[in-house]
């Protein structure tokens, strides 16, 4: 008889898996994952928040594997299913999702023929999942094929698509409780027992679908609260979003201005084999180590990684909202504006106000409403009522009550200031104020030619 | 064009206002569907029809952007079809009228265009949002699948996408589909 394999999790407690499983986990290409912060540098604000990619695959696993041993039939469709949890997140870099970012920016898009909307991160981890020897070597190319078809949407039933991604996918289940233990906050705290026992495969006729008992309702909205909060606390807390943005100005400004030739090779993805390979080599302690290297010219990667790894972080220089602006106009430049009103921004602010402007950060942030935070792209949650299914945010008495959905976006500008004490700080921010807010009207006036058609882009949760 | 344009535009050649947000939703496909755009647009198979989340990212953005109103009007019944009991109704502001004074300048053909398909579906009896659902729904699937079908093929594809389509429904899809010039019937 085979022992049972377990690890013990601080979210979970046992984490049962099968032994083909644990070869997976064996797998150099898996390990690599506790080399991979789940949130980047989210320590410099929560200094627990030093979990891994590993630990949170492991622990979407073992709800995934919960989830599938109430829901499904199919002995062949849980074993897809665990395996598909256990790899979604075997193609992230150097400081998780910063990575994508970076990638997207330096792909030749056309080159590569990408879909619109594609991703160099999805395309990168299909690769890896298909073609990795280490997985090669475990699996069938036909599981690999669904694995990856699981993930992408492209293959199985809704059911087993909405368990993976979706409103109430396992991978939101895992991270809101892990990235609230680590980070020391209660946020994202919700029942997790509760939600996985009132998950049920709704079925009528030839339609299956993924939905839940209407006793869930109130720990479903438990579970939306928990995301909407984890969302303003946490994932869009303003020391993380500088130092994500530190992140990836120093990489791509170690590409463009320092003209550091191994990182721009790291970064543009060309769908070759060997750039996946040395991909595959990197990790945040390697990346941040080995552009503070002594032989790794002096510049802005070093710069902002140095500041980075000492703390000393862009401060907030200025901060509004479109109410902000009574003009319509000047409130559509600034918030749909293109990158190019961004960057004439960044270069005005680092001008007038004495910056280096590539070391003045203009980002805009979007926070959905809680009622949006209730559904995905993928679409609402279905309630089995006795009336039959309904939408979510009908049901529950206190989602129906928020009518508006009012979504939060603000601009933020970032710069290296300094402050001598509080007094300092309070008169120059108020400068700071006066005169971008100047800055900004003159940029965003009807003349301006900075008024494209592009899309704004903007950083959304 | 970027969708928060597109949605002004559709807002402003529909009188300035469009009630429902399933409306809103299967205007904008038909539109762009026409137009060339409904890639560009992303719209993916959804519960009610195909559905942009561009589209919708767009609403709210223009939301906040005080660009254009949403009221809530509630019914307090639930339709057999599982279409929706609450409605939710887009305004365009007066912001948001001055914003697409500036967007039809710098879109004129596009504006023209939007308003020209309007004006098409206004003629094949200006159908509600069940019917242009059933008929977004059906020409999605005929798409998506690149080749003819018969009426019963047509329902079995449906549920592909996890779609019903009652042949009553469909009778009155095909005909607007035809009468648009998106579908023809041999």
């Amino acid at each position: 008889m085979t022992a049972r394999l377990e690890i013990r999790d601080p979210i979970h407690g046992f984490i049962h898996r099968e032994p083909h499983e644990q070869d997976i986990i064996d797998t150099p290409v898996f390990q690599r994952l506790r080399r991979i912060k789940q949130l980047a540098l989210a320590t410099l604000v929560y200094p627990g928040a030093v979990h891994t990619r590993f630990d949170h695959s492991l622990g979407a696993f073992h709800v995934a594997s919960k989830v599938a041993a109430k829901l499904l039939d199919s002995s062949t469709d849980t074993r897809l299913v665990r395996l598909a949890v256990l790899l979604h997140d075997i193609g992230h870099g150097p400081f998780s999702h910063v990575s994508e970012e970076i990638l997207d920016k330096f792909a030749v898009r056309e080159r590569l023929r990408l879909e619109p909307g594609r991703q160099v991160h999805e395309e990168l981890t299909e690769k890896i999942i298909l073609n990795h020897p280490d997985l090669a070597r475990l699996l069938s190319p036909n599981e690999r094929e669904h694995v990856v078809g699981l993930l992408n949407g492209q293959w199985g039933d809704t059911v087993l698509k909405s368990i993976i991604s979706g409103p109430l996918d396992v991978d939101k289940q895992d991270y809101l409780l892990r990235d609230s233990y680590f980070c020391g906050v209660k946020y994202g705290v919700y029942d997790l027992d509760r939600l996985t026992e009132n998950l049920r495969v709704h079925e009528d006729g030839e339609d299956r679908f993924l939905a839940l008992s209407h006793d869930g309702v109130h720990v479903l909205e438990q579970f939306v609260l928990a995301r909407y909060y984890m969302t303003t606390q946490v994932y869009r807390h303003r020391v993380r979003l500088i130092s994500d943005e530190m992140i990836v100005r120093g990489i791509s400004l170690g590409i463009v201005e320092d003209k550091i030739d191994w990182l721009r090779r790291l970064y543009t993805y060309d769908g070759s084999a060997d750039f996946v390979t040395e991909y595959l080599a990197w990790n945040d302690e390697r990346l941040t180590a080995r552009i503070l290297e002594q032989d790794t010219r002096e510049g802005y990667a070093k710069e902002l990684f140095r500041r980075l790894s000492e703390r000393r972080l862009l401060k907030r220089v200025f901060f509004c909202r479109p109410s902000d602006f009574e003009d319509p106009e000047i409130r559509a430049r600034i918030f749909q504006g293109g990158k190019e009103f961004l960057t004439a921004l960044e270069a005005a602010v680092g001008r007038q106000l004495g910056f280096d402007p590539h070391l003045v950060a203009a980002t805009r942030v979007k926070v959905k409403s809680v009622r949006a935070q209730a559904a995905t792209t993928e679409g609402q949650v279905i309630v089995l009522t006795t009336n039959g299914p309904r939408y979510f945010d009908q049901e529950s008495s206190l989602f129906k009550s928020i009518d508006e959905a009012i979504q939060e976006q603000f601009l933020e500008i970032y710069a290296p200031v300094e402050y001598k004490d509080d007094k300092e700080k309070k008169r120059r921010r108020r400068e700071f104020y006066d005169d971008i807010t100047g800055i900004i009207k003159g940029l965003a006036n009807p003349q301006s030619k900075l008024f494209d058609t592009k899309d704004a882009g903007g950083n959304e949760a | 064009m970027r969708p928060s344009d597109f949605v002004l535009c559709l807002l402003d050649a529909s009188r300035g206002s469009i009630q429902g947000r399933t409306l809103l939703q299967k205007r904008a496909y038909f539109v762009s569907v026409l137009m060339g755009e409904d890639e560009s647009l992303g719209f993916t198979a959804h519960y009610y029809g195909p559905y942009s989340p561009m589209i919708d990212s767009a609403v709210t953005q223009l939301k906040s952007l005080g660009f254009i109103d949403e009221a809530t009007v509630g019914f307090g019944t639930v339709s057999d079809e599982g279409f929706e009991v609450k409605r939710y109704d887009y305004r365009l502001t007066d912001d948001g009228r001055r914003i697409v004074e500036v967007v039809k300048k710098a879109n004129q053909d596009e504006w023209q265009r939007i308003s020209e398909i309007l004006g098409r579906l206004e003629k094949a009896g200006n159908p509600n949002y069940v019917e242009l659902s059933f008929a977004a729904k059906a020409f999605f699937v005929l798409r998506t699948k690149k080749k003819a079908m018969k009426r019963e093929e047509l329902i079995r594809e449906a549920k592909s996408f996890d779609w019903k389509i009652p042949a009553a429904s469909l009778e009155r899809a095909v005909s607007l589909l035809e009468q648009v010039g998106l579908a023809r019937s041999s």
